[in-house]
Parts: C-alpha cells; sequence; structure tokens
C-alpha cells in the first residue's frame, strides 16, 4: 500500500500584521513552515504507515530552498519529500495548486490513500480535499478523526456540523483531517538523524510534471486580489497589580463608563 | 437567462438559506431572478425567490449536493451560485466550482455582480479573518460560500412578493461516495446565543469543569451565557459549540473573555461585540490588544473578587 500526505508550506498568520493607519498587511518577513495543520495530517500518515506497512510519501509545493523545513516531517516517519517547486511563490489560486497537487498524485500512482487537512493554516478555504476529490474521481471520507483499515478499504469517522459519522469507502480514497485530530508525536535525536538520510526531491513542474505554466495560468478563474489588513480598534486598557479588589473596581466603573453596567438607582 | 442575471442559492440551513437570498436579491436589485435548491424536507416559505427546485432523494452527502446543484446550474445558468459555508457547505462548494469550471472563493463577506457583464467581485476573509481579500473574477460563473451573519443584508429585504416557479430535481451520484454505516447526532445547545445581551466566554484557562461554578456567578450577575473556545468543546467537551471562525459569531453588548489567549480564530466569533473586556494571568496574552480593558490576574483569584464588588456596590447590567 502507499500513502501520500499532502503538506501546505504556509504562511505563519499569527505574525502577520496590519498598519493600524493604512490597513496595509505587513506580509513581508513572515516565517512560511510546514503548517501546523499539516502535522497532523504527517501524524494521520505516520499512524496509518505503522497499521499497514505502507509507504509514505509527503508531497508539498515551496520553494526549493525549503528543502531543509521538512526535516521534522521526515523525522515523524515519512519515507520521502517530493517538494513541486512552486513557480507562482504561493500566490497560486487554489484551482492552480489542486492542479499542481493532482499531477504529481498520478505520477507517484498507484497512491492508495492521499491524506490533506480539513484546510490550510493561511488559505484556511477548506477546498483542496473536495477539489482533488473531483479531479482524481476518488471518495473523499472528510474531516477524519478517526481511521482504521478494514476490509481492503477504510473506516473512518467524521465530524460532521451536526453528527459524528462513520464511513467506508473502497481504495484509492481521499481522507481530511479534521481540526486539531492526530497531534503530532514528539520526535527524538534519533528519530533527528535518520531522517538526515532521507531524500527531499525536487520536482519541477515542466520536468517533472509535464505541465506548462502558461496553461496552469489560463486556468486561473480569479483575474485580480487585493489583501486590506483588519484593523482592530479597541481600547486596549491593561489593569494589573495586586490589589485584586482595586481592579475588579477599575473593570466595573470601565464597565459602566461603556454602558455596559449600572449602579442602583 | 440573457442579460437578467442570476443567483443560485443553497444552504441545508433553512436560516441560512434565506440569509443569502436576501444578500442575493439585494445585489440583483429588481431586474434579475434569484433561484433556490430547498433544503431538504423544509417547506418552501421564501418570499422573493424566483425559481425553486425541490428534491425527493434522501441521500444528503455532499456528492449528491454537488451533483443536484450542477443540475440546477445547467438549468439556471447563474453567473453567481452562494453556498451557506457549513462543514458540508464547504464540502460541496469547491466540488461544484471544479465540475462546472466555475471561479471559487471562500468566506464571503460581501459581493457585487455587475449587470450587464455578470462580472463577479468578492470580499472574502482570509488569514482566519485578520485580512479581507477583494477578488475580481474573470468573466465566467463564480460559486462563493459565505458564513452565518457574514453578508449583511437585511434579513426581511422589502421587495414584491414573487410566484416562484417550481421544479423538482433529480441526478445521479456516481458510486464515489462513501458508505454511511453510523449516524451519532451531537448534542445541540438550548442557549441562544446569538440573543445573548453578554456572553461569557472561556478559555483554556479554565482547568476543570468544576469551577464552571465560579463562572456561572459571574455569567448570573451579568445576564450573561456562557460560551467557549474550541478545545473546550471539542477536546474537552464542555460544551456542544464554540465561538471563532469554525464556530459561531456573536455581536452582544458585552463579552468577557476568562482564560482565552486571543488567537485569531477564536477573537473573530466576538470581535463584533460593542464591548470586550478579558481577564488572563498571562500579561503578553495576545487577548489584551483585542480588548478594551483587560485584567492581568488569575481568575481563580479576581473573579470572586469582582463577584463581591459587583454585589456590593449594587450594580446591574445596563439592560435590565
Amino acid at each position: 500500500m502507499n500513502i501520500v500526505a499532502l503538506v501546505k508550506y504556509s504562511r505563519d498568520v499569527t505574525e502577520i500584521k496590519v498598519d493600524p493607519a493604512t490597513s496595509e498587511l505587513r506580509t513581508a518577513g513572515v516565517p512560511e513552515r510546514v503548517g501546523l495543520i499539516d502535522k497532523n495530517v504527517v501524524e494521520a500518515a505516520v499512524r496509518l504507515k505503522e497499521a499497514t506497512g505502507a509507504g509514505l510519501k509527503v508531497i508539498a509545493l515551496a520553494p526549493a530552498t525549503a528543502r531543509d523545513s521538512f526535516k521534522d516531517v521526515l523525522a515523524m516517519g515519512v519515507d520521502e519529500v517530493v517538494l513541486i517547486e512552486d513557480p507562482f511563490d504561493g500566490e497560486a489560486e487554489a484551482g492552480i495548486v489542486v492542479r499542481l497537487l493532482e499531477a504529481a498524485i498520478r505520477k507517484l500512482d498507484p497512491v492508495d490513500v492521499v491524506l490533506c487537512g480539513f484546510a490550510s493554516d493561511d488559505g484556511y478555504s477548506f477546498q483542496v480535499g473536495p477539489r482533488l476529490a473531483e479531479r482524481l474521481r476518488r471518495p473523499l471520507l472528510a474531516y477524519a478523526r478517526g481511521i482504521t483499515p478494514e476490509g481492503g478499504g477504510l473506516r473512518v469517522e467524521q465530524n460532521l456540523d451536526d453528527r459524528m459519522q462513520t464511513v467506508t469507502a473502497p481504495l484509492p480514497a481521499l481522507v481530511s483531517i479534521d481540526e486539531e485530530a492526530f497531534p503530532p508525536r514528539r520526535t527524538t535525536l534519533m528519530d533527528a538523524l535518520k531522517a538526515k538520510k532521507k531524500p527531499v526531491n525536487v520536482w519541477g513542474i515542466e520536468t517533472e510534471l509535464g505541465l506548462s505554466r502558461a496553461d496552469l495560468e489560463s486556468s486561473a478563474r480569479i483575474a485580480d486580489t487585493r489583501l486590506t489588513g483588519v484593523v482592530v480598534r479597541r481600547q486596549q486598557r491593561v489593569l494589573k497589580g495586586q490589589d485584586l479588589g482595586a481592579m475588579a473596581d477599575e473593570l466595573i466603573d470601565a464597565l459602566e463608563q461603556a454602558g455596559v453596567l449600572k449602579g442602583a438607582a | 437567462m440573457g442579460d437578467k442575471p442570476t443567483i443560485l442559492i443553497w444552504s441545508e440551513h433553512p436560516a441560512l438559506a434565506r440569509e443569502l437570498v436576501g444578500a442575493a436579491r439585494q445585489a440583483l436589485g429588481p431586474g434579475g431572478d434569484v433561484a433556490l435548491l430547498a433544503p431538504t424536507g423544509v417547506a418552501v416559505d421564501i418570499r422573493s425567490v424566483d425559481v425553486v427546485f425541490t428534491t425527493e432523494s434522501a441521500d444528503e452527502s455532499p456528492e449528491a449536493w454537488a451533483a443536484l446543484l450542477a443540475a440546477a446550474v445547467s438549468q439556471t445558468e447563474p453567473a453567481l451560485v452562494l453556498v451557506g459555508a457549513t462543514k458540508l457547505g464547504l464540502q460541496v462548494a469547491p466540488r461544484l466550482a471544479e465540475r462546472i469550471g466555475a471561479g471559487y472563493a471562500a468566506w464571503a463577506t460581501g459581493f457585487t455582480l455587475e449587470a450587464g457583464t455578470g462580472a463577479v467581485a468578492a470580499r472574502c476573509s482570509l488569514y482566519s479573518g485578520g485580512a479581507l481579500a477583494y477578488h475580481q473574477f474573470k468573466p465566467g460563473r463564480v460559486v462563493l460560500t459565505a458564513a452565518p451573519g457574514a453578508l449583511t443584508a437585511p434579513a426581511d429585504a422589502p421587495s414584491p412578493e414573487r410566484i416562484a416557479r417550481q421544479s423538482t430535481l433529480t441526478a445521479e451520484v456516481d458510486g464515489i461516495a462513501p458508505t454511511v454505516i453510523g449516524v451519532r447526532p451531537k448534542a445541540t445547545s438550548a442557549a441562544r446565543l446569538e440573543e445573548a445581551h453578554a456572553v461569557i466566554d472561556i478559555g483554556q484557562g479554565v482547568k476543570a469543569e468544576e469551577d464552571l461554578a465560579l463562572i456561572e456567578s459571574v455569567a448570573a450577575l451579568l445576564d450573561g451565557q456562557l460560551a467557549c473556545t474550541r478545545p473546550l468543546s471539542s477536546d474537552r467537551d464542555w460544551f456542544p459549540e464554540w465561538l471563532g471562525l469554525s464556530g459561531k459569531k456573536v455581536a452582544p453588548e458585552l463579552s468577557l473573555l476568562i482564560g482565552v489567549s486571543g488567537a485569531i480564530q477564536h477573537i473573530v466569533g466576538v470581535r463584533d461585540s460593542r464591548v470586550i473586556a478579558a481577564v488572563n494571568n498571562d500579561e503578553n496574552a495576545a487577548i489584551f490588544a483585542q480588548a478594551d480593558v483587560g485584567v492581568v490576574a488569575d481568575l481563580y483569584a479576581f473573579l470572586p473578587v469582582l463577584v463581591e464588588r459587583i454585589k456590593a456596590r449594587g450594580m446591574r447590567p445596563a439592560w435590565q
């Protein structure tokens, strides 16, 4: 059995700041890394590998300079990373990213299970799993909190809006991991040393995937995107000290001034 | 449909479907058509809809809804398809976009549809609510998802009552959907958080379920409803629902956040509150930048004192 885990090389959104005067987003210098959600995807994939003895590769779209960022996922138990060198510098719309991932999965075929996050840390648009399922024509077991190999297929516990649901599907299949499911394992120094010997193979979209940049660009449906930051306009008054009674009174005064509390008539 | 643009709507939640209809009607003006794929088993009482599709299928899988919507798209040729951003809707909408070759964006908070050209532009929440993206789509069909309350159209926009054309849709799902072998409904909350004047919102700083008694004593004095961050619901199972980007959004007079760190994914759920107050023992917690007034203190020491002072001063909520 062969497993592929899709990992997003994501912006750390907690480091994105907004200029309060202009609402301009300050994205320069914001660190990029393997997403937190994607670490959980790798954990789910490694557990499935351990349960089945399958091979496990990671596919990621990233700049070639990011190769060292995948040491952690290799240490967790991934056999190999396929790094698709991103010609769009992280700016491609999801429809194009899905085409790149599809081409890489097809090149690695036979792939029995593809795992991805329910969303990415930065884009958070929930679209890669469902779109890949459409393009690959494979069943999608979405929002998985539990994955069990069963009868040559998979049984998955799904966390849906109003219910938990158990589903099964034959292979090949796609699984998306639910939020906060499969917290990643800690790795040891030994794991890290073993990971040093594992390959990170860089694939070009034209050389290895046989795609044309012009074709990909023409498949874009969004002509232009402009970003602005959301500016927080709060008073940000902070009360601290040792006298809890005085702080409680100050809080009550502040809430009274704001028209939330009123005194005895 | 010629020059008269159509917007097609679907959500499995009738209230959200109604919201989307309101927003679509407002964007179209009197000139265009609103088509609705009605949720299963729900009587269509929605005014200002021109075309209603119903289905007799009992299959409520994302694959089935995507197939039905694709059938509705080929009948109505809409410029825009609006889908409710629930966990189900967020599976259905990107599938549909891929299937019909449409543009797609999630978490819309506003959109425009140009009458002559049918060109769509959308404002969408990005970076978990920290930013807004303004997308101008290329000519052609567009699919958008919107969360409850995200598109701020009047709930009952004045509009002449229309007599909708009704038809029944069927669509084939071609054998790639998973098989459902078990369903366990989640508990639903009786609390109507959206209607609360005050929300007492607790996070992981509250350590044990027994401590809820302390929180409830504060809530009682402030006429507040209890709410929580996602881990307290999904990991600890203290509450059936949570506030945040992936949960509910509230806009009360007061949100008092207790032991909440201030992650943006959570703050999105309370940031429209009129006043935000916070108690956290970590002076560097992100929450203090998101609050009007913050108290740096151990909640277990501070809250009993706060309760005592509110009582001693005879304070009560302004709305009581």
